[in-house]
């Protein structure tokens, strides 16, 4: 499989980066580890003449407990003992993300970034030519849900579903200079599979930042996917919580694999504070974030399987938070 | 200066330039411009780690690469970690365990199990289970693969 030809830009700092972007808009896309683009690249997918290496900008690396660049390699996160310790969560996501080889390359920004995906739109050019596109590429129809002209490609990524029960914020830089965002806004709640974030046409991604009060807290991920070792998430749960004297402190709860966005439930986890957590309140929340949740059949697995896995998967991660909060 | 598309790095140890096209990935390079066909295509996508190679020591899929990302670095490849003469001692223990069947998936397990000895040089078989997860074998059933390496780093 080859690549169409494109420009290969390879600046040296966040502000060139974002120059070069904002020149180029519409006709360029950053490269990071390539994971995730250059397999939609070689399938023809949204292709654009120019790519934006962010390999040479030192400021996109560096991890601590405070920051993670959004250059650092998914692998390195996950052999870095500070980070799993501190974060058992972090390390449980990063660590069911792809195989082995592939977070040697891939990075947390690229993660977070993730194109979505969906059983019709993750082909060849050969096998879409022949079905005919789809909105989110080259088509002007869905062929999941064919009465809407709207596209339900599914948020595929493990790790932001633990970033988002442990409150990160992200730093993006752009033309008009930097901010820093809640990580849940960088996901329009508002779009669809096509409009699925709220960065402005070349926008970058610096950075995670986790705040202090992130630390105390004990998050867990569980992911469902067909194949252990090798495929996205056909749904993610991830909690956080915090307890004292037996009842909950705090609770966050976040579910990514189902939706067109990595979803927080504080209406539903917020009401249980000061509870002590009875097998029925994790039962009447699990069946809660169950109910607020639609699965279409764009994935592998069947929705109303998906569906129903959702009630069992935040049973097992609240559980797991448990555990390792009490220790 | 060299011109726009010459490329530089270090290749099993020996340093080479060549031209190369930004939308060329390290496999097409490595098989196509430098004829060194060790490094299989399996399924160009990410997914089987047949074209696995070492950069700058990381075990990386050249498929998902793109070559230009190279200038400078030390791509080592089935072909430089092949001492000139013999097999190296993962290489041998594959032989001797029967860890090859029809061998399309060989170098890219042999890729990552070095990469593994070399930081790990006594890894539990848990440990070499996850560290092979993202390569494929069609054949082997990967029973004979995990003893072989096992062999390799002296547990048995
Ligand atoms: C076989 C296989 C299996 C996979 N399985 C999983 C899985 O189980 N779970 C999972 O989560 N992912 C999976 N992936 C997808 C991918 O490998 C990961 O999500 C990876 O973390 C992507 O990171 P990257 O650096 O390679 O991203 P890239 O491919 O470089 O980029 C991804 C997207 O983000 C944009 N981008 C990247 N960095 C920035 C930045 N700093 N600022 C602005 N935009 C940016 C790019 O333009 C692109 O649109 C899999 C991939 C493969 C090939
Ligand atoms: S959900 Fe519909 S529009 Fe979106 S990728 Fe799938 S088929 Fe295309
Ligand atoms: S050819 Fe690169 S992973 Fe299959
Ligand atoms: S020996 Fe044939 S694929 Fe592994």
């Amino acid at each position: 499989m080859h690549l169409d030809p494109f420009e290969l830009h390879r600046p040296t700092t966040v502000e060139e980066a974002v120059g070069l972007a904002h020149d180029l808009a519409g006709r360029t896309d950053f490269v990071a580890g390539g994971t995730d683009l250059l397999p939609n690249y070689k399938m023809h997918l949204n292709v654009r003449p120019h790519l934006i290496a962010l390999e040479d900008i030192p400021e996109l690396r560096g991890r601590s407990l405070a920051r993670i660049g959004a250059m650092e390699r998914l692998a390195d996160i996950e052999s870095d003992a500070a980070l799993a310790r501190v974060y058992p969560g972090l390390a449980d996501a990063v660590g069911e993300v792809a195989t082995p080889l592939v977070r040697s390359s891939g990075t947390v920004g690229g993660n977070l970034l993730v194109e979505t995906r969906c059983f019709f739109f993750n082909q060849s050019l050969f096998w879409r030519s022949s079905l005919g596109y789809c909105l989110k590429a080259d088509g002007d129809k869905c062929h999941v849900v064919p009465q809407k002209e709207r596209c339900y490609a599914t948020f595929s990524g493990d790790v932001a579903p633990v970033l988002l029960v442990l409150d990160a914020e992200v730093e993006v830089a752009g033309p008009s200079g930097r901010r820093r965002i809640p990580l849940a806004a960088l996901y329009d709640a508002t779009g669809d599979g096509i409009r699925r974030l709220t960065l402005a046409p070349g926008e970058l991604l610096v950075a995670v930042h986790l705040p202090e009060g992130a630390r105390g807290r004990r998050a867990r991920y569980k992911k469902l996917r067909v194949r252990p070792s090798y495929d996205f998430p056909e749904l993610g749960v991830a909690v956080a919580g915090r307890w004292d004297a037996g009842r909950v402190a705090s609770m966050h709860l976040a579910v990514g694999g189902v939706e067109t966005y990595p979803r927080r439930f504080d209406e539903l986890t917020a009401p249980l504070e000061g509870c002590a957590l009875s097998d029925t309140a994790v039962r009447g929340l699990a069946e809660a974030v169950m109910r607020k949740l639609r699965p279409v059949h764009n994935t592998f697995l069947l929705p109303d399987y998906r569906r129903r896995m959702v009630e069992v998967y935040v049973r097992r991660a609240i559980a797991e938070a448990r555990e390792g909060a009490a220790e | 200066m060299p011109s726009r598309d010459a490329l530089s790095f270090r290749l099993n140890g020996h340093p080479v330039e060549l031209a190369c096209e930004p939308a060329r990935v390290l496999l097409d390079l490595l098989r196509e411009d430098l004829r060194l066909t060790g490094t299989k295509r399996g399924c160009d996508l990410g997914t089987c780690g047949c074209c696995a190679v070492l950069v700058d020591g990381r075990p990386t899929l050249s498929c998902l690469t793109l070559a230009r990302l190279v200038e400078g670095r030390a791509v080592d490849t089935i072909e430089g970690i092949t001492p000139a003469q013999g097999l190296s001692p993962v290489q041998r223990a594959f032989v001797e365990h029967g860890a090859t069947q029809c061998g399309f998936c060989t170098p890219g397990f042999i890729v990552t199990a070095t990469a593994l000895l070399r930081a790990n040089p006594s890894p539990s078989r848990a440990e070499i289970e996850r560290a092979i997860s993202g390569n494929l074998c069609r054949c082997t059933g990967y029973a004979k693969i995990i003893e072989a390496i096992r062999a390799a780093a002296g547990a048995d």
